[in-house]
């Protein structure tokens, strides 16, 4: 199915946004931001949006965003805000940051479509779904990357002085912004890619994207629940009741 | 509650239970701690071999941050794509002694391309080491530029904690200054990932993974791997927030 379509199916099988909302909201209102007074006042009657169409195959995907890859880390912490985060008091590694070796997209795969009371979040890793690693080494010592392969013309050496801008940040205009890996390609749809490369992480902490990333998990899980069972694994999603 | 997303004919409700089931949240420290524990489940009764088809609809553009957003930096979508502002990925890891940033940009590209360094563009990775955990505390500003021999380049790297100054120097070599280390040039792209199953699928809506396919193999791209002494970063145990941006001087194209 195209993108296009799928993103129609999700709007008319609206079912979990709201509760999926609040999990993403609270988590990431509990780090001490405070950013969240503007977008949140009492409102003494519920406001449920129900569709006139019925819901297809409607998964409930708090179960996956509530879940915890480690004890007082859920899946909706760590998406929100989009930031790699280290505790420098731990071992490194995704998503304890980011290392070049980490199967980042088999461990996030894995975190927001499996039951991890079931399944490990490197469940995916093992198997493994995606290419485990890089096509080559990487370099054991700075600068780490591997060299550039094949034989590109390089830059000259041998000058001395460099020609750089001194204009303020100011005078720049966002292009491009990234944090975790595949948040703004996977969990962000179409309509709002652009909008989320020019917010800021203090805007996820506001929740400006909560009911997007959470429209696009619903629809991906609806898409995708029958698939992860029949290949023998349990999806975190549940049927919406 | 009711939370308003900006813009019209959003509007939901968030059930009082669920905010308070976050009220038990532990620390992140604790919860990293656990979770280096976790090892990888080798061989455990998964009925899945190598190479197996898994279907995941829906997604046409699943990679890292490649060609996104795409009306900036897709050539299929934009006729004027910002190759060189485009983030190809960011990478963030600590040692005992330091913690390393890598941003690539600008692929990933065959391999008999030059690297792209435009003056033009200014590439920043943010660090935020107190709260809010929002704001960039350390924000170190990158930029390219042409020196004075024909074909050179140089990159300048801004806000660099316990560096007096700008580091500055060559392309394609390590540079140094104040105990930071730095080094922008040509690499291998080093992400791995099996791009081509997913735009199968948003072709076809069957979509499979191939853990033997990895669009990103053979493929080079632009970055800047900058080390930097980690008790010039650590904030007591605040955890450590990374992020990127790119922008473009004068304005999109």
């Amino acid at each position: 199915m195209t993108c296009f379509n799928h993103r129609a199916m999700v709007r008319a099988a609206r079912i979990a946004p709201v509760t999926m909302a609040a999990i993403l909201l609270t988590a990431c209102g509990g780090d001490g931001d405070g950013g969240d007074s503007p977008t949140m006042m009492p409102s003494p009657t519920p406001t449920a949006t129900p569709t006139a169409s019925p819901t297809p195959a409607g998964f409930d995907v708090s179960a996956c965003l509530t879940q915890e890859v480690a004890p007082g880390v859920s899946v909706a912490s760590l998406v929100v805000p989009d930031t790699l985060t280290l505790d420098l008091a731990a071992a490194s590694g995704f998503p304890n940051g980011r290392r070049l070796p980490d199967q980042v997209i088999d461990v996030t795969l894995a975190v927001i479509f499996l039951d991890l009371g079931v399944h490990s979040a490197t469940t995916l890793a093992g198997v493994p779904v995606n290419p485990p690693g890089n096509d080559v080494q990487y370099r054991p010592v700075f600068p780490y990357l591997a060299a550039a392969q094949g034989s590109p013309p390089l830059a000259t050496g041998g000058a001395s002085t460099f020609d750089f801008r001194s204009d303020a940040s100011s005078a720049y205009v966002r292009v491009d912004r990234m944090g975790m890996p595949a948040v703004a390609t996977a969990l962000i749809g179409s309509d709002q890619k652009t909008a989320y490369n020019d917010a800021d992480p203090a805007d996820d902490a506001n929740g400006d994207f909560v009911p997007e990333l959470t429209e696009q998990l619903t629809g991906l899980t609806n898409a995708l629940a029958d698939d992860l069972v029949g290949l023998g694994l349990t999806p975190c999603a549940k049927p919406a009741g | 509650m009711t939370v308003r997303r900006k813009g019209p004919g959003k509007e939901i409700t968030i059930p009082r239970p669920v905010i308070q089931a976050f009220s038990s949240i532990e620390t992140w420290e604790h919860a990293v701690q656990h979770w280096k524990k976790l090892t990888i489940a080798g061989g455990g009764g998964l009925a899945l071999a190598a190479g197996t088809a898994m279907l995941v609809p829906g997604l046409a553009g699943f990679a890292a941050d490649h060609l996104d957003p795409p009306v900036r930096t897709d050539p299929s979508v934009d006729s004027t794509p910002d190759r060189a502002a485009d983030i190809a990925d960011l990478y963030a890891w600590h040692t005992d002694s330091s913690v390393i940033l890598a941003l690539t940009f600008a692929g990933p590209q065959a391999t008999d391309r030059p690297a792209t360094y435009d003056r033009d563009v200014l590439y920043t990775i943010n660090l935020s080491n107190a709260a809010p955990r929002t704001t960039p505390d350390i924000p170190i500003r990158v930029r390219f530029a042409p020196g004075n021999v024909e074909g050179s380049y140089g990159v300048q790297i801004e806000g660099l904690p316990g560096v007096s100054g700008a580091l500055t120097g060559a392309v394609e070599t390590d540079i140094l200054k104040d105990g930071v280390k730095a080094h922008a040039g040509l690499f291998d792209d080093p992400f791995f990932f099996d791009l081509q199953g997913f735009k199968d699928t948003a072709a076809t809506g069957t979509l499979s993974f191939k853990s033997t396919r990895d669009f990103f193999a053979g493929q080079n791209l632009t970055g800047v791997v900058i080390e930097i002494p980690r008790n010039r970063i650590a904030n007591g145990d605040n955890p450590v927030d990374v992020w990127a941006t790119t922008a473009r001087f004068g304005g999109q194209l």
